[in-house]
């Protein structure tokens, strides 16, 4: 299990809808929001390699110190982002398909709006589970 | 032409022409939520739906009754039976179940297990009182009131708001016997 | 704002499977419910372009959700990096998908650099309906051009589309054309692209057109909001 993953996800409009501390290590408040700085500043490299490719899963694309920036992007340029130490790429990748799964049901809910942050408990606490599970 | 015994749901849906579930549960989802934009107040946006409801159902008998061969039914057991075996089958490609008559036979439940209208679709808080297949009661009420039964139409059970089926109630409040417009000629 | 409030964790609809989409309702049930949006918008505007432009938000609403189911289901997770690889998929998969065959005909238009057309000779939301002659050029296919617009919009294509009638000679009822015009940022991005590449392949310093492409992504994203 990874030590620290910081899990975000980033609407097509760069606007953060979730954002989750999943790592095994204990949760530190400024930590966190160190993580999803770093994560967010790993936006504008994602774009440029998001058009490289048809593949969702883009592996490791930026690094701080010893953790790593790793990214899938949907259809809809909705980018799952993982800032891990962890280097199981395969359980990453599961990870990343299983939560999209999980978004595209919310997306399909009609009256979830687009872009909006995702508040459903019940996704927080799968998600959470799948990030025992494979990271 | 001689009148064809009734047919059944299975066999009229597999003849008529059928689009994807999924246009038509997406396209519901945006009426819905056009609607909440619109009126903001889920009350209104209940009667909306019932209103539209209404619209399709008067519409709607003529296929129904065109389609399933029925001739006249002589009894609102009859009539809920044909609903829920046949009217649900052929439009929605689900079947739906009767219960709960009363003693007089004037009042009973159509159960719909599965429901294409709410695929995926979850209340948030701020929709609490909304009836998201407020629709089908529309329709339901709409189509009878065409063959001159008046009814009340309510949702006794609704999955969306924590019940695990949906459930419909169905009154008959005044039968007007004789004006029957597809009368067969014995 | 109604919709943006806390979900309450009634049916697991996150458990349920997403559908093979095998599921099927009737033809006619879409076309009552088609035209009781229609006809619903038809209360709330006061004129042809208003009534379009309800139609195009509502269909946008059902494009943007399709683009990410069927890329997932169809497609096997890959995501569409190139116009004509966009264009396909819309003409292709949503077509066969949501109409049940293929669009007729995608054509690249002739005048403008940035056009394209898919044509239908009867748009499935223009099959029951007839427009009264006092609405002139409307047209419910702006259902449909939402829709794609929907498609095209999330997968990073922005565009403007809309729907046209176009009288073919010697028939009764003229064809439908779903017209896209791509935003200035989408050709020059590709062509961007194209020379990155092109650069790339020389072992020539992408760095100059990268900076480039990148604020033009940017600033296309921005206009795409």
């Amino acid at each position: 299990m990874a030590n620290t993953a910081c899990f975000m996800i980033v609407a097509r409009n760069d606007i953060p809808i979730y954002e989750a501390e999943v790592g095994s290590a204990a949760k530190r408040e400024d930590a966190a929001q160190l993580h999803q700085f770093i994560l967010h500043a790993a936006l504008d490299v994602v774009q440029d390699l998001a058009w490289t490719t048809s593949a969702m899963f883009l592996k490791s694309v930026d690094r701080f110190n010893d953790l790593v920036v790793s990214v899938y992007v949907t259809a809809g340029h909705t980018r799952l982002m993982l800032l891990h130490d962890s280097r199981n790429e395969d359980g990453i990748k599961s990870f990343f398909q299983e939560v999209h799964e999980l978004y595209i049901k919310i997306l399909l809910n009609p009256l979830y709006l687009p872009g909006s942050r995702i508040t459903s408990t019940h996704f927080d606490t799968k998600v959470r589970a799948l990030a025992r599970k494979y990271l | 032409m001689a009148p064809v015994g009734p047919r059944s749901g299975d066999a009229i849906f597999s003849s008529i022409d059928r689009v994807n579930a999924e246009l038509f549960t997406l396209t519901y989802g945006a009426i819905v939520r056009q609607l909440l934009t619109d009126l903001e107040d889920v009350d209104e946006v209940n009667k909306q739906l019932d209103q539209m409801g209404y619209n399709i159902g008067i519409r709607l008998i003529d296929e129904f009754l065109a389609k399933s061969g029925v001739s006249r039914c002589v009894d609102f057991k009859e009539t809920a039976e044909m609903i829920a075996k046949v009217g649900f089958k052929m439009f929605l490609g689900v079947t739906a179940s009767v219960s709960s008559w009363d003693a007089d036979g004037t009042c009973c439940s159509i159960i719909l297990e599965d429901n294409p209208l709410v695929d995926f679709v979850e209340l948030p808080d701020t929709c609490q009182g909304l009836y998201y297949c407020n629709v089908l009661s529309g329709v339901i009420r709409g189509a009878l009131e065409m063959v001159s039964m008046k009814t009340e139409v309510t949702w006794t059970r609704d999955a969306l708001r924590g019940d695990d089926a949906y459930e419909l109630q169905v009154k008959l409040l005044k039968q007007v016997a004789e004006e029957y417009p597809y009368k067969d000629d014995e | 704002m109604i919709g943006v409030g806390k979900m309450k964790q009634y049916s697991n609809v996150l458990d349920k499977p997403l559908s093979k989409g095998k599921q099927e309702v009737s033809l006619s049930a879409f076309a009552f419910l088609f035209s009781e949006l229609v006809q619903y918008n038809q209360t709330q505007v006061d004129n042809i372009a208003e009534l379009e432009r309800r139609l195009e938000d509502a269909g946008y609403a059902v494009g943007s959700r399709v683009l990410e189911l069927l890329c997932n289901r169809e497609k096997g997770n890959r995501r569409e990096t190139r116009l004509l690889g966009i264009l396909s998929f819309v003409h292709s998969t949503v077509w066969k998908v949501l109409f049940g065959k293929v669009a007729d005909s995608l054509e690249k238009g002739t005048e403008h650099e940035d056009e394209y057309m898919i044509s239908e000779k009867e748009l499935l939301v223009n099959r029951f309906i007839s427009i009264p002659k006092d609405m002139g050029t409307f047209n419910c296919g702006a259902f449909v051009a939402g829709i794609v617009k929907g498609v095209l919009d999330n997968a990073g294509f922005p565009a403007v589309v809309t729907a046209h009638f176009v009288p073919i000679e010697g028939q009764q009822r003229p064809r439908t054309t779903i017209l896209i015009k791509f935003a200035d940022e989408v050709s020059i991005s590709t062509s961007l692209y194209m020379t990155y590449l092109y650069l790339g392949k020389l072992n020539l310093s992408p760095v100059l057109p990268t900076s480039i492409h990148a604020q033009v992504l940017k600033r296309e994203a921005r206009l795409s909001q």
